[in-house]
């Protein structure tokens, strides 16, 4: 096996860092050193600068494992798609899709096999020696998988970085709405044409169209609109009857 | 921040992992595509369909079993995850999707649902 050499702390992005982090790869202990969980990769190197880096897209999972019946250690457990050979790990995830099953060697495997079913996967245990750490660990390693998400996903639109789905996260975000630059009601409408003005009572509309829906739909309940949120925006009652607006196409 | 919230909803909203974040809390196992399996409870799913359980017994390949305190697994790893059967499939979309409206009407530029709260 292949071990980069002369790797330096990351300088930014360092999401954690533990010291005295012993690193076992596929069983084999290569010593003492420090873990840099960054938010590009994940870096693991000694007191001399030999270690090796890994890419979030290659790691298929991690995990606290405490139970020491199974590995004398509390440590945190990553499992990588692919062999390191230290040459280039974004082959990896290449490789993987090439590579024969094959735990016990170390060696980069030259009889492809392309069978998809048995990637060869590296296994990678990082024992602090502080195991209370093991948390944050955790946790910063599942932050920065999540800014990696699986650029062949074709499912959903992945060109951005997010965060996890939280909803009570999401529900707290009620007070901080962004809000782009736009006028009040006084303000605005001064501003608009006659024209301006009858799209922007079609638009409204068509929100109290969508709006009405929803209240409607499915039975599902909706709590009051907060009157904290009031900013002072009238809304011509007129504009409140939805069946003015019928024809309008509710895209919602 | 709260664009890429609203950008990770939507993502949500248009596919089915608005089921499996109706997850949370419920004991399943989540098959990976390496053939192993992991069985414990859902602490979150997100948009990408990263799993995170807890309290897991995970089985490698070759069927070696551990127990895992705290797991994550990517999404580009996850094959099936298994839906406890006395879940309502149905209801936890529904509700899941009626969450996300709830929070996009609060949080969307004009704030429709505010102007038009209903008058007592």
């Amino acid at each position: 096996m292949v071990l980069l050499k002369n790797l330096r702390p990351p300088t930014e992005g360092v999401r954690h860092e533990q010291a005295e982090t012993t690193a076992v790869m596929n069983g084999q202990k290569l010593g003492c050193g420090t873990l840099y969980v960054a938010e590009t990769r994940l870096l693991w190197f000694d007191g001399s600068g030999m270690g090796f880096s890994l890419e979030y897209p290659t790691i298929g999972l991690h995990a606290i494992s405490r139970d020491v019946s199974a590995y004398p250690q509390e440590h945190l457990y990553v499992m990588v798609n692919g062999k390191l050979t230290g040459e280039n790990e974004a082959d990896m995830a290449e490789k993987a899709a090439d590579d024969e099953e094959d735990d016990s060697s170390n060696s980069s495997c030259a009889g492809d096999d392309d069978d998809d079913d048995e990637e060869a996967i590296t296994e990678i245990r990082f024992v602090p020696s502080d195991k209370v750490a093991l948390e944050s660990m955790f946790s910063a390693m599942c932050e920065c998988q999540a800014l990696h998400p699986d650029p062949e996903d074709d499912d959903s639109d992945n060109d951005f970085e997010g965060e996890e789905y939280d909803v009570e996260e999401a529900e707290a975000e009620h007070g901080h709405a962004d809000i782009p630059s736009f006028y009040t009601c006084d303000e605005g409408l001064s501003a608009l044409t006659q024209e301006g003005q009858a799209t922007l009572e079609r638009l409204e509309g068509m929100l109290a169209e969508s709006v009405a829906q929803q209240y409607h739909m499915a039975g599902v309940r909706t709590e009051e609109a907060n009157g904290e949120f009031e900013d002072g925006m009238e809304v011509d009652a007129a504009a409140m009857e939805a069946g003015q607006f019928e024809d309008a196409d509710v895209d919602h | 921040m709260a664009v890429a919230n609203l950008l990770l909803r939507t993502i949500a909203e248009n596919s089915m992992v608005v089921l499996l974040q109706g997850l949370q809390g419920e004991v399943t196992t989540v098959d990976l595509r390496n053939e192993s399996t992991a069985r414990g409870r859902v602490v979150n799913v997100d948009a990408f369909m990263n799993v995170r359980l807890e309290d897991v017994l995970y089985r490698d390949r070759r069927g070696k079993l551990t127990r895992l305190q705290d797991l994550f697994i990517t999404g580009r790893n996850v094959r099936y995850v298994h839906i406890p059967d006395h879940m309502d499939i149905m209801k936890t979309i529904q509700s899941q999707l009626a969450k996300i409206h709830r929070v996009r009407n609060f949080a969307s530029h004009g704030g429709g649902r505010k102007e038009y709260s209903k008058k007592k």
